[in-house]
């Protein structure tokens, strides 16, 4: 189950002792990519490897430049040990086969690759500061160049290449059949992978460079006082303009679509640690900035405090009644329960006839159970006999298609009816998709949740 | 609580009777005997003899005389029905067109002519039976002598003992059968037996015969007295009444319910586990001589059952699909009766009847909303709306 979908496997390099490279596990792609476009720059990308009997690395393959650095996936088997980097291929070869060069993060190339694009630290063992200014702005040169490599690959345009076209690319150079989304190869700004962290805050010579280093909250207390000062500021601003008997501005901020930075973004923010209290103080600040009439001027500086409330959800439209050749009125609904789709259409100035899939319901749902579901849309709005429904359904069982059933003609009926029926139906639950599907067996229980026998010896 | 209605529900205006009952028991009597009656709903009718029901009546329920009942059904009401009987203590029939149709033809017909046979089809539970026996309490008014097989199925399927048929090494007896339907024969058609007389003399076995010229009732006591010749005993019979119903001293009607069981297949195998088809049995062949249109002065009314059939899918309720090849050969031709589900008029007549027998005792069942909503979910289907009205 582990080659599902896999173009790649992993194989023990048998090469020549001469040309082992320890530390290296090389990985021999199936030739049988279809994709053309891929292929043709594939061409010009990859070096070649002949599936011999052994793996081994032809002599012209200094790391040319233009690999491109592929962050692991750790639990990928697929790609056991984590593919780093997709080498272009040299010209000279004519194969078609793809080298991936895999390296396992903790060992580092030696000998073949000379340039530095390769080289890794291990970065979990260094200090406090985990990755070096330097290091982090060498890996965003690396993910750029490489996404130029990645879109000359994919013969897409370089300039135009977003994240997306990158995660596309690689999902498809890299299936993987993991299902955790995190756990997939990904190749992000350097920026997302790595996290934010301090850098040393004190030179060579141990003096601190932030002069409330040794207050041990030295951005907290920065922050706060930066807010003061602009607090000052709007406060002189305003006797500026009592002074000149200028009206004092006051246009009401609106509060309501936005709130404040909550303690672990601030926190993200200042790269340390805040207190409860130290949080609060500091909202009760920011407030009481807000609260002068003048603090307009300091809207830039507010803004990065506060965050915009998500819209709120769009109402659902209800489409409107569609006429048939006849002069009918109709409307359609969709319904859907556990693995069961229906459609419904719904016909005015009808005698209670319905049909599924072409045949009489009393035929269809022999079961009354399933009557009564069908039943229920109509009886709730006290119209059984006055519309006529065709319906079709397709999957699950007798059940799960009288509900999918049931949704879809409640959904077709909303337009023949007024907004506070239709409020009344969603209030009864009619309109309602029902989440409820099959829970998944879990290994070592004989169900769901029906344990296997217990035997006390 | 014996709750039936299969089909047809049958009223009658009955005078004695007042208006408020109490809820049904087994032979409740109305204690209130309220003189003045109110004139029963729209849906009952006091024509209690079938012979001069016509569209006027249609949709609405008479009822026939208990009395009456023991004496023309001794077999051949469906079993829900007889429940239904004992619980209201009377049976109502409703008079529907598919009924009123083969009436009319019956009325009409011309006796010299050879028999015509009617056979009623339609889905299940639209009421079929009920339809067949409204025509046997007609003829029966109308004096004819009833052959009235109330389900052919029952012959082909489920039988504990199968002899060889001493009268032809091939075939099949069936002693149970046939002796349960002498009996209910002989109950329904008394006189008839003593009036006609044997026209050969048939020999039963070593000891035992049976002289030209007695009459029927010896064969019928014959049959039953010894079961072992039941079969043949039957055959007899049905032989001498084909043949002497064409003098015209008599009127005979078939009735044959489920007639799709003569020609289809059977579960009964012999001793050497082969199957049996239906044409191996005794009372089989004799049932499909019967029903061939060779002789005059009578009538076959047949009725097509998927419900008791065997090997036939559910959805099947037309001629063709039920007879196969063979029985639509066999029955050819014939005037087809499709029985539908109730029109809106019935079904309101048999709402209204199950009201005002308090049968429906949930009292939202009283409202308009209740009453369509009985109608979505029976689908005006006479068998969901009994069923439906049970329990409420």
């Amino acid at each position: 189950m582990w080659s599902r979908r896999s173009l790649v496997k992993p194989r023990i390099n048998r090469a020549k002792p001469a040309q082992r490279m320890a530390g290296f596990r090389l990985v021999i792609l199936n030739d049988k990519l279809q994709h053309k476009k891929f292929h043709l720059n594939m061409k010009n990308f990859f070096a070649l490897l002949l599936a011999g009997t052994g793996v081994y690395l032809p002599e012209d393959l200094p790391k040319p430049p233009g690999s491109i650095p592929v962050f692991p996936a750790p639990g990928d088997l697929a790609l056991a040990g984590g593919v780093d980097w997709v080498i272009p291929k040299v010209p000279s070869n004519p194969d078609n086969a793809v080298i991936l060069s895999m390296v396992l993060g903790q060992q580092t190339l030696r000998l073949i690759c000379t340039t530095t694009a390769v080289q890794r630290k291990n970065v979990g063992a260094s200090g406090p500061e985990k990755y070096t200014e330097a290091f982090i702005k060498k890996q965003i040169e690396e993910f750029n160049l490489g996404k130029r490599h990645l879109a000359n690959m994919m013969g897409e345009d370089p300039e135009t290449f977003t994240q997306e076209d990158i995660d596309r690319a690689i999902a498809y150079l890299f299936p993987s059949g993991l299902f955790d989304k995190q756990a997939r190869p990904l190749m992000k700004h350097p920026t997302e992978v790595f996290p934010e962290q301090r850098k040393i805050q004190w030179g060579e010579d141990g003096r601190p460079f932030h002069f409330l280093f040794y207050t041990g909250k030295q951005s907290y207390y920065s922050l706060m006082h930066e807010t003061y000062e602009k607090f000052l500021n709007v406060q002189k601003h305003q006797d500026q303009l009592t002074a000149q008997d200028l009206p004092l501005e006051k246009e009401k901020r609106n509060l309501a679509g936005s709130r404040w930075l909550t303690k672990i973004e601030l926190e993200e923010m200042l790269l340390e640690q805040v207190s409860d209290d130290d949080y609060s103080r500091f909202i009760q600040l920011l407030q009481k900035l807000v609260a002068l009439p003048c603090a307009d001027i300091e809207e830039k500086y507010i803004q990065k405090f506060s965050k915009e409330l998500p819209v709120q959800l769009q109402k659902v439209v209800i489409e409107p009644l569609q006429h048939d050749e006849r002069g009918v009125a109709f409307s359609t609904g969709e319904g859907k329960r556990k693995t069961a789709r229906a459609t419904a259409v719904v016909y005015d100035n009808g005698t209670g006839k319905i049909t599924v899939n072409g045949i009489d319901i009393l035929h269809y749902f022999p079961v009354l159970q399933d009557r009564e579901q069908l039943l229920f849309p109509f009886q709730f709005l006290g119209r059984i006999g006055k519309h006529d429904m065709v319906c079709t359904v397709s999957g699950g069982g007798r059940s799960a298609q009288a509900g999918a059933i049931r949704l879809a003609s409640a959904k077709a009926l909303r337009s023949f009816v007024t907004e506070k029926e239709v409020e009344f139906m969603r209030q009864a639950g009619l309109l309602t998709v029902d989440p409820r599907v099959k829970e998944r067996k879990k290994p070592g229980q004989e169900g769901a949740r029906r344990k296997f026998t217990w035997k006390k010896r | 609580m014996l709750r039936s209605l299969k089909g047809l529900v049958c009223h009658s205006l009955k005078p004695d009777r007042g208006r408020a009952l109490p809820r049904a028991g087994l032979g409740s009597v109305s204690s209130q005997d309220v003189p003045a009656e109110k004139p029963r709903a729209i849906f009952h009718t006091s024509e209690s003899d079938p012979a001069r029901h016509s569209e006027q009546h249609e949709g609405r329920l008479y009822s026939i005389p208990l009395e009456e009942l023991r004496a023309v059904f001794p077999h051949g009401l469906p079993h829900r029905f007889q429940q239904q009987i004992q619980t209201f203590n009377e049976a109502r029939v409703m008079v529907r067109r598919p009924a009123l149709e083969i009436l009319a033809c019956l009325k009409g017909s011309n006796f010299a002519h050879p028999a015509v046979r009617y056979v009623i089809y339609g889905e299940r539970g639209t009421g079929k039976t009920m339809t067949l026996c409204h025509v046997v309490h007609y003829c029966s008014r109308q004096g004819w002598l009833v052959l009235h097989v109330p389900d052919a199925h029952l012959w082909v399927k489920n039988c504990k003992e199968l002899f060889q048929s001493s009268y032809n090494k091939d075939r099949l007896d069936q002693p149970l059968q046939a002796s349960v339907w002498l009996k209910n024969f002989k109950t329904s058609n008394e006189r008839f037996l003593e009036e006609i007389k044997t026209q050969k003399k048939y020999i039963w076995g070593r000891r035992e015969s049976t002289e030209e010229g007695r009459p029927l009732r010896e064969v019928v006591e014959q049959g039953l007295a010894r079961a072992r010749s039941a079969s043949d005993a039957v055959g007899v019979l049905l032989r001498e009444l084909k043949q002497q119903s064409q003098r015209g001293s008599f009127r005979l009607l078939v009735a044959v319910d489920g007639v799709n069981a003569l020609w289809g297949r059977s579960t009964l195998s012999k001793e050497d586990k082969s199957p049996v088809s239906p044409g191996e049995l005794t009372l089989v062949h004799n049932l499909r001589k019967m029903l061939t249109n060779d002789w005059t002065g009578g009538a076959i009314v047949t009725t097509l059952s998927q419900t008791g059939s065997l090997f036939k899918p559910s959805s099947a309720y037309t001629p063709q699909e039920l007879l196969g090849k063979e029985g639509f050969d066999a029955l050819d031709p014939f005037v087809p009766i499709p029985v539908p589900n109730y029109s809106p008029r019935e079904f309101e007549s048999c709402y209204g009847y199950y009201l005002e027998r308090r049968w429906l005792q949930h009292e939202k069942a009283r409202t308009e909303d209740g009453k369509a909503e009985l109608r979505f979910l029976s689908g005006s289907n006479p068998r969901q709306l009994d069923r439906l009205a049970g329990p409420l």
